[in-house]
Parts: structure tokens; sequence; C-alpha cells
């Protein structure tokens, strides 16, 4: 299960921060900060998961933006990874050849793609072609 | 950049995000967004904002409170946004508000009723947003009112919103198991449907529900299989290939499902191997995605029964892991040969060197992972070197919780496989040492109770041997600074039994040495406390062996100081040191006789020894004791005393303090937190409220036998017992 999901560039300014747990907002800045803390500065070579707290996050750098997912132990970590990719293959896909100002700018409508892609927790469809499909009815009520 | 200036957004909300970017600092960065609130705290309470200046200027306040600055002036803008007619505000007010609000936030209520509007509505782009919102905000308590409509929508015509529906149920599962226990059959209709992201979706609630419980869902293991082999024979539709595997997340979860479904059970596990072994064969080793599937088929196969076939294949596998350079997949090998040795512990043997090196590696997740293998491989061949591994971890170690965790499967190791006593005692010291504050109490209490007891052997000898050597270390390392305080009280008590055991240290060295720990530690009362007690002991076993006592000047002055001391433990064994001094060696054998520390100690409940006096006073008249049971009627207080005695150290209490005095009875009102349901809890809630009037114990629960009348529970109460405000009858 995802407990939240974190978009932070190198300086550790939150892009994007999607909870899936009740938290209080002290705690979520709090949990921002540690997050970026220990992301920003792992060497590239280690592992793509870390231990924090009783979870773990897996994080993947894109250019100069991290994006990181906390979920339980349990949880197959390369798959989540994967994951990872599989939300910026569908970025990419939806902002033609994305970048972090994309995200910036519109980040209201990176916020309904990851609804699409993620609810409750749980990876709700993996298919890129039909998350695009429904952005794509969404923008035509625009 | 196309999507840069179009959709809408004002020249204003491009000039903000451009400056906030540009900022040189956080103290301009605050002004800008500072100045930025006091804009849209203005314009959104003004009534002549126009609707879609409204929406941009919500999504302006969402920008602001993800910057992490407070927007809460503006969440009531964003609900009433949601009851609006057009789509557009609609969304953005759902958006708007799943973000900024939490399931327990006030403004909750008003929104619930929106949601149910919208959950009916024909548009089934409404509908969608209104399940995101269902299953971000919505708690236990509002379950009730839209279950009913989302259960209806797991049967729409669009896909999408079946999907949704899935997933609000699932969360609802999470939140509350009780409510959706009826629609186990709605999620495996859906497992069925044609739509693969449904049926994806239906995997979810699924796998929790067969966590929970496997046994009743065994026979959608076939289901489950022939799912899996569509998946794998690639009949999904393509858009759900990804990097050329079909559908991975789907098979992953479906891995994990049938993980669970066939553990221990030989023929559930029959009906995957050729599906399970296909699908490693056919995984893409190039990819981090065939990878993640192969690591889901290691565990599945690990924690099912599986053929030697599979295990071979899945060893395999594991070996081509730790070979990779990649440390992502060495973790994953790791890890998924810490689980592959429950089944087969010879696999480990194999694959040594590498585990080794992920020891090495500077990666601090490695380490952490190999540990953990490493501790399931312990054996009593390798215990010593691993514990060594493991304490140097220990000592290098910053963050406190996961050194708990490693000192305290440090420690378990080292029972468990101690090969001599001399290395168990020696690896206790050091892991109290570095750790001492951080290990469970109990763990030293074992230590003194091991050290007393000496292993269980018969062999005397040895046990004094051990002693000693125990006494010795204790003595060197007492030199050292900041040992901890659980430290400090294993080396007083163990001085203080055995100190003077052997002859070797007089009892002036011991005493003296007794007396400075408790002069470097005098803040620290229950290092002060054992050291009393020692001192207590050494010079009781001097009077019992005949000599004379010498007190030391420091520790005159440390028990005169304990004797005045502000807590009542101290002081009471400081009295009794005093006492001690005062009795002859014959008198000090009774009490504190030489190698008894092992013995029980017998706790006579009924008090037998008082027997005698008992009779004569009955005899003389006395009225004979009526049991508590006859006098109030219901509670057994024997259970009480019980449960108190054996709660061990410090008669901690685990049960919950007596209740305060009950309100004036009337309908017992929101008792518990179903309050939507509230005929059958009445019964519930008068029995806890009667509970109430027996102040003594919290009862076992009783949950029949008691009928809504609260007068029942008075009858045996005499009222000379017992305090009076509990025992007066309320009127019910």
């Amino acid at each position: 299960q995802i407990r939240f999901i974190l978009l932070q560039n190198r300086q550790g300014k939150t892009r994007l921060a999607k909870y899936y747990i009740p938290l209080e907002e002290s705690e979520k800045h709090k949990v921002e900060y540690e997050v970026h803390r220990l992301v920003v500065n792992r060497d590239p070579k280690f592992t793509n998961f870390v231990e924090f707290r009783t979870h773990k996050v897996i994080y993947r750098r894109y250019a100069g933006l991290f994006f990181s997912l906390c979920v339980d132990i349990t949880d197959n970590e390369l798959a989540y990874l994967e994951s990872i990719h599989l939300f910026v293959e569908i970025l990419d896909h939806f902002f033609s050849n994305v970048c972090e100002l994309d995200l910036v700018f519109n980040f209201h409508k990176v916020y309904l793609i990851l609804d699409e892609f993620i609810l409750a927790g749980e990876l709700q469809e993996t298919s890129k072609k039909s998350i695009i499909d429904r952005m794509g009815e969404l923008e035509k009520q625009d | 950049m196309g999507s840069q200036g179009g959709f809408g957004q004002s020249k204003e909300f491009l000039d903000l995000i451009k400056s906030i970017g540009e900022a040189r600092s956080k103290s301009e960065e605050e002004r800008i967004v500072l100045r930025e609130i006091e804009t849209l705290k203005a314009r959104l309470s003004s009534p002549n904002t126009s609707k879609y200046k409204l929406k941009e200027y919500l999504i302006r306040l969402l920008y602001v409170e993800m910057l992490g600055h407070d927007a809460s002036f503006g969440y009531i803008h964003a609900v009433k946004m949601t009851h609006d007619e057009n789509l557009l505000l609609k969304r953005t007010g759902y958006l708007a508000v799943t973000l900024f609000l939490n399931e327990d936030h006030d403004l909750i209520i008003l929104i619930v009723n929106t949601i149910q509007k919208d959950l009916k509505s024909d548009n089934y782009l409404v509908v969608s947003a209104a399940l995101n919102a269902v299953c971000r905000l919505i708690n236990e308590e509002t379950i009730p009112a839209v279950l009913p409509q989302v259960v209806e929508l797991l049967n729409h015509q669009k896909e999408a919103v079946r999907k949704k529906a899935v997933m609000a149920l699932h969360r609802f599962h999470l939140k509350a198991p009780g409510s959706v226990s009826h629609l186990v059959s709605n999620f495996r209709k859906k497992l069925c449907d044609n739509d693969p992201g449904v049926m994806g979706a239906s995997l979810c609630p699924l796998y929790d529900l067969i966590a929970n419980d496997a046994d009743s869902y065994k026979d959608l293991t076939v289901s489950f299989v022939s799912i899996l082999k569509q998946v794998a024979e690639r009949r999904l539709p393509k858009s759900y290939d990804y990097h050329q595997m079909p559908a991975p997340f789907i098979q992953i979860k479906l891995l994990k499902i049938l993980g669970v479904l066939c553990s221990g059970d030989k023929k559930a596990s029959e009906q995957m191997y050729t599906i399970v072994g296909e699908i490693m064969r056919k995984c893409d080793t190039a990819s981090n995605i065939g990878n993640a599937i192969l690591y889901e088929c290691i565990c599945c196969i690990s924690s099912s029964v599986p053929n030697p076939k599979l295990l071979e294949a899945a060893a395999n596998a594991v070996s081509n892991f730790l070979r990779s350079d990649s440390h992502n997949l060495k973790y994953l090998g790791i890890d998924a040969l810490s689980r592959l040795i429950k089944i087969s512990p010879e696999i480990a043997e194999q694959h040594q060197l590498a585990v080794i090196d992920c020891l090495e590696d500077p990666d601090d997740s490695l380490k952490r992972k190999t540990f953990e293998l490493l501790y399931k491989m312990t054996k009593s061949s390798n215990v010593e070197v691993i514990v060594d591994r493991m304490i140097e971890y220990l000592i290098n170690m910053s963050d406190s919780h996961y050194k708990t965790e490693i000192a305290s499967r440090c420690v378990e190791l080292a029972e468990q496989f101690a090969p001599s006593n001399q290395w168990f005692i020696l690896t206790m010291n050091k892991v109290f040492e570095h750790a001492g504050d951080l290990v469970d109490i109990k763990v030293a209490h074992n230590l003194m109770r091991l050290i007393a007891e000496g292993f269980g052997e018969d062999d005397d000898a040895a046990d004094t041997q051990l002693r000693s050597s125990a006494v010795e270390s204790y003595l060197r390392i007492m030199g050292e600074p900041k040992l901890p305080s659980a430290f400090l009280q294993v080396i007083c008590w163990v001085l203080g039994e055995y100190g003077t055991a052997d002859g070797k240290y007089s009892a002036s060295y011991i005493t003296g040495k007794l007396a400075d720990i408790a002069e470097a530690h005098s803040t620290d009362d229950t290092v002060k406390a054992y050291a009393v007690s020692a001192l207590m002991k050494v010079y009781a076993f001097e009077i019992a062996s005949g000599r004379a006592v010498e007190i030391l000047p420091e520790c005159q002055s440390l028990i005169e100081a304990t004797l005045a001391s502000h807590s009542t433990d101290l002081q009471q064994r400081a009295y009794e040191l005093q006492a001690v001094l005062t009795l002859n060696a014959a008198a000090v054998k009774n009490i504190l006789t030489t190698d008894s520390t092992h013995d029980d100690v017998e706790v006579d409940r009924d008090l037998s020894f008082l027997n005698g006096h008992v009779q004569k006073s009955l005899v003389n008249g006395a009225r004979s004791y009526i049991p508590e049971s006859e006098r109030s009627g219901a509670i057994n207080v024997k259970i009480h005393e019980e449960r108190e005695l054996s709660s061990g150290y410090g008669g901690l209490r685990f049960e919950a303090y007596e209740l305060p005095k009950p309100p004036p009875l009337s309908v017992p009102q929101a008792v518990s937190d179903g309050e939507l349901i509230p005929v059958p809890e009445q019964q519930q809630a008068s029995s806890y409220v009667s509970d109430m009037q027996l102040p003594s114990s919290p009862l076992p629960f009783q949950p029949d036998g008691v009928s809504p009348e609260l007068k029942l529970r008075l009858d045996g109460v005499q009222r000379k017992w017992g305090r009076p405000t509990y025992a007066s009858p309320s009127p019910s």
C-alpha cells in the first residue's frame, strides 16, 4: 500500500505531494523535509530503496526532480520503482516531452493524472493508453 | 512548452509561479507568498468574483499550500465549489477538497451531501470525481452514508466508474472491515469483469481479504491461475504492455495473491507450478520490470509449497541477482535469499561470499538487509563472527530505533547459540555498554538470572568460575565513563551477590567500588538502589561468615544520604541495611542465604501461617469472614489479585483504571462509535455503566445475561462495604 507520493526538486521544494494516510500539516512538513534529506544525498550507485521510519521509500531521480514513493516494508520494491517510471512515461506522453516547468505550471493536472493512476494507495490503472484517454475526455470539458 | 499559457490561467498566476521560482532566498519567497495570500483572502471573500476566477484562485491557493503555508481560510470556498453544477468547477472543487482536507476535518459534513448527490448523477465524469473524493475523505462514520450508492455503481456501464467503485470499496474495507464484509461476492464478480482495468482493481481488495482469511478463498485459486495464464500469454489488450512485458503490475499482484493462498497448502500450490515456471522462464532479466516479476515469483515460491524444479529455478535467479552489479538487484537478491533459506538452508552456503561482500558495501540499506539475512542464517558455527559484526555495526550506528532492533537481535542470537559462557558474558557486556539503555530491561534481568542459575548445568565449579570471571570483567569495565544505567544495575547486582564469593576481593574493596558508582550516578535512583542493596548483601555475607564488618567512610556517607533521600524505595533499602548490620550471624543467614537467588520465591497466597490465629479469634466470637463473592454478587476479586501479582515487576497495572463516576443515568448516549445503530448498542451501554458501579476491578465483559435494568447489579452490595458514593443506587 502506498502511503504518500512526493515530487521534490533538488533544493527541497515540493512540486507535488499526495498523501494516502491522514497526517497533520506539521507532520507533513517534517516528512517532506526528512525524505528530501534522505534522498538528495544518496549516491546514485546505491539502491533506490531506503528505509524510512518504519516504512520504505522508493525513489528515482529524473533530471532535477526526485520522485519518492513511500510504501510498506513488505511491498515489492522493484515493482514500485517501475510504477514511478510508468507515471513518468504517462506525464511525458501527456505533456509531450515533459520538463519540470510543465509540472509546475500545470500541477493541478498532474494531480488529476495521479488520481487516475493511483487511488486509495493502490495502483488503479496500469494501462497508459486508458489513462491518457481519460485525461483527454477531461480536457475536452475545459 | 505549449501547455504554459493555455487552459485559462491568467497572467497573475503565471507571474506568481515565475516569481516564486526565481526568488533568491527563502524570505523573498515568503514575502511573495504572503502577498499572494492577502490578495487571495480579499478576492475570495468578495462577492463579485466570477466563478471562473474563483476556480483560478482555488488553484493558486493549492499552490500556496503546497509550498508549506497555511491556506485554511480558503477551505470553505473549495467546499462551496463542489456544489457547483459546472463540471469543470466541480472537479476543481473536488480536487482542492481532496488535497486540503483530511477525513477528520469538520467541513467533511458539508461535503458528504454533495458527494451523495453526485454519485447518482448521469454524467460519469461527475461520478468519477465524486468517487475520487470518496476514496480520500470518507472515514468510518460516513461510510454508511455513501455505501449503497457505491455498491450500485459497481454495475455502471462505464468501466472507469466501476474501477473507481472497486477501489472505493477497498478503501472502506481498510477503514472498517465490517462494513463491507457482505460485499465479498461483489468483489468476486468484479474479478470476472470484461475490462482488465476493473479486474486489476478488484485484485486489491481481494488481496486484503485473502490475507486475512485464506481458507474461504481457496476456490478462487483456479481462477487466479487461469487469469495469470491469460495475462502471460498476452491475451490482454496491447495497451497493458509495459516494456514488452504483458501487464506486469497485474502479474505481480496475482503472484502475491497466489503466494498467500498457497502458503502451506500443497494441493493449491500444485496448480500453479506450471504457470509460475513459465513466467520465470519468460522474464526478461535485462529490464527492471522483468526482474521485479522474477522477484515476486521467488516470493511466491518461498511462501508456498514448491517442487524441486521451481526451487532450482528460484535459486538460479537469486544467484543472478547477487552477481549483478546493480545495487538494486543485489538488494533484491539478499531479500529473496532470506526468504528461500526458510525452505532450504543449503542455498545460503553457496552464496556466502557474495553476502559478505554486500556487508562491506558502503550502502546502508544493503547492509541492513544483509544483517537481516545473517540473522536468519545464524547457527552455532558462525554465531560468534556474526554477532561480532553486528556489534561493530551497532557501535557505529546513530539511528536509535534501529539500534534497539539490532541490539535485541544480538541478544537473542547470543542466548540461543552461545558457544561458551565466557563468550556470552563478554558479548552481553559489549551490547550493554553500547546500547544498554535501549535494550529492554528484561534482558538485564535475564542476564542476572543466567549468571545466578549458571546455564542449567550442575557443574558448580564451572558456575563459580563463570561468576568470578563476570565479577572481574565488571570490575574492569566499571572504570569507563558513560555506562548506561541498565548495565550499571547488572554490575551492582553481580558485585553484590558474588563479589566476595570467591574471596579474591575484600569486602572493603567491593564496597568501595559500589560507593563510587553510587557517587558517580547520584541522579539515577535505580542505580543507587541497586548499589545500596548490593552493599547490604556484601555486609550480610561478611556477617554471616563471621567476619567483622568495617564500613568505609564513603559507604557510611552513602548510607546516611540514602536514609534521608526523597525516594521511599531508597530509604527503605537504607533502613534495611542498617537493620542487617545490627543482626547476628544466624539471623543474617536466614534472611540472605548465599546461592539461593535462583530459588523461586514462594508466595503463600492463603496466608496459611495465620490460620492458627484466625481459628482462635473465631472461637472467641469474632464474625467469620464472608467471602467477597457472596457479598457483592458478581465480582471475583481474586482474578484481579492474581492478575496483579503475575504482572511482574512493580505490579504494573495494564488494565484501565476505574472509570469515573457515571453521570446520572439516562439513556446512555453515544457510548461507542456506532451511533447510527442505536438499538442493539443499548445493552452494551448499560452493562458498561453498571460496570462502573462496582469499583474494584475491570470485569471480564459479560454481554449476555445482563438485562438492561441497572438495578440488578446492586442487590448484593452492602452499604457498609466499599465506597459509599459508588454503592448508592442511582435511579435507572
